[in-house]
């Protein structure tokens, strides 16, 4: 745990100065999960702050110590799955505004503008980006957690509430599903040039 | 390396997702994080705290209401009280009273 667990049962009873010190403590690693979930940087801090507001107002049902992560976790992947279905439906509606080659020169106006590093870290954002928009919000989640955040299967027990035979099946699922994605987007010329860079 | 020829999808998706989290370091938050989550916070209470007022007020007058309801229809008033001090053959004899006549009249006449 980063912080005592005294420190949040003062956070419990409403002491401010106590609650301001788990968010500082766990913020930083709350905003990087959440933007490995999401993919969009400049929503990060808007779910992040969600998921301490969901925090503080429901504090009070914490009653061991032990709980506290992977319960915190829980609200970050509640928070971030709120936001990918809506992202969905708003997706869905701008991109039927824009023609391909619009979407096409945006693209390339932003690629132009960045260094060599920074256009193939964005490369791989993007691949995996795509890859994981081709499964449901539930599979991005848990193959995220898993295989990005690098937490185990007890871990995920605590955080998703079933066991772990019903973990490694929903995992092997969704590695499936993803892996069908991967293959369809793996015949573009780019993504093949970023797993070969990364090979 | 040609991931797509070495047959082993499940490495390279690993690798993949490893270059991935590479790619996407946490983020420092910025300067208005707290501030802004502060906010919210109070904003929120500020609702929940009106919700609650509001809420409490409806079930005050809900109550109120209900009691002057039951008054009305229980406290006993004159004629159009529910409870009557008359007998039953007192009370059918009052609601058969234009009746009667009309049944003994003929009979009275033949005689």
């Amino acid at each position: 745990m980063l912080v005592d667990f005294e420190v949040i049962k003062r956070a419990q009873t409403g002491d401010g100065a106590a609650f301001n010190e788990v968010v500082l403590a766990y913020r930083k690693r709350t905003l990087g999960t959440i933007a490995r979930l999401i993919s969009r940087p400049e929503d990060v801090e808007d779910v992040g702050q969600e998921v301490f507001l969901r925090l503080y107002f429901s504090l009070d049902q914490l009653r061991t110590a032990e709980v506290f992560e992977p319960w915190l976790y829980r609200l970050t992947v509640n928070a971030a799955y709120d936001y990918l279905r809506k992202q969905r439906r708003r997706m869905e509606s701008r991109m039927s505004d824009l023609s391909e080659q619009q979407v096409m020169l945006a693209d390339a106006s932003a690629g132009g503008k960045a260094d060599h590093e920074s256009r193939q870290r964005k490369q791989v954002t993007e691949t995996v980006d795509a890859m994981l928009s081709a499964v449901s919000e539930a599979d991005r989640i848990l193959l995220t957690l898993k295989e990005v955040e690098g937490l185990s299967l007890k871990e995920l027990e605590k955080i998703y509430r079933v066991n772990e035979n019903a973990l490694k099946v929903r995992l092997f699922r969704a590695r499936q599903r993803v892996l069908k994605a991967f293959g369809e987007t793996g015949n573009e010329p780019g993504v093949k040039g970023t797993a070969n860079a990364e090979a | 390396m040609n991931w797509k020829n070495d047959g082993d999808d499940n490495a390279a998706l690993e690798r993949l997702f490893r270059a991935y989290r590479d790619a996407c370091p946490d983020p420092h938050p910025s300067a208005n994080f707290m501030p802004e989550l502060w906010r919210r916070i109070e904003e929120r209470q500020r609702s929940v705290f009106f919700l609650g007022r509001w809420a409490r007020a409806f079930v005050t007058a809900a109550a109120v209401l209900t009691l002057a309801m039951a008054a009305y229809l229980y406290i006993p008033r004159g004629r159009t009280s529910m409870f009557s001090a008359e007998s039953y053959v007192e009370a059918l004899a009052a609601g058969h009273a234009q009746d009667s006549p009309d049944l003994v009249e003929p009979a009275m006449d033949e005689l």
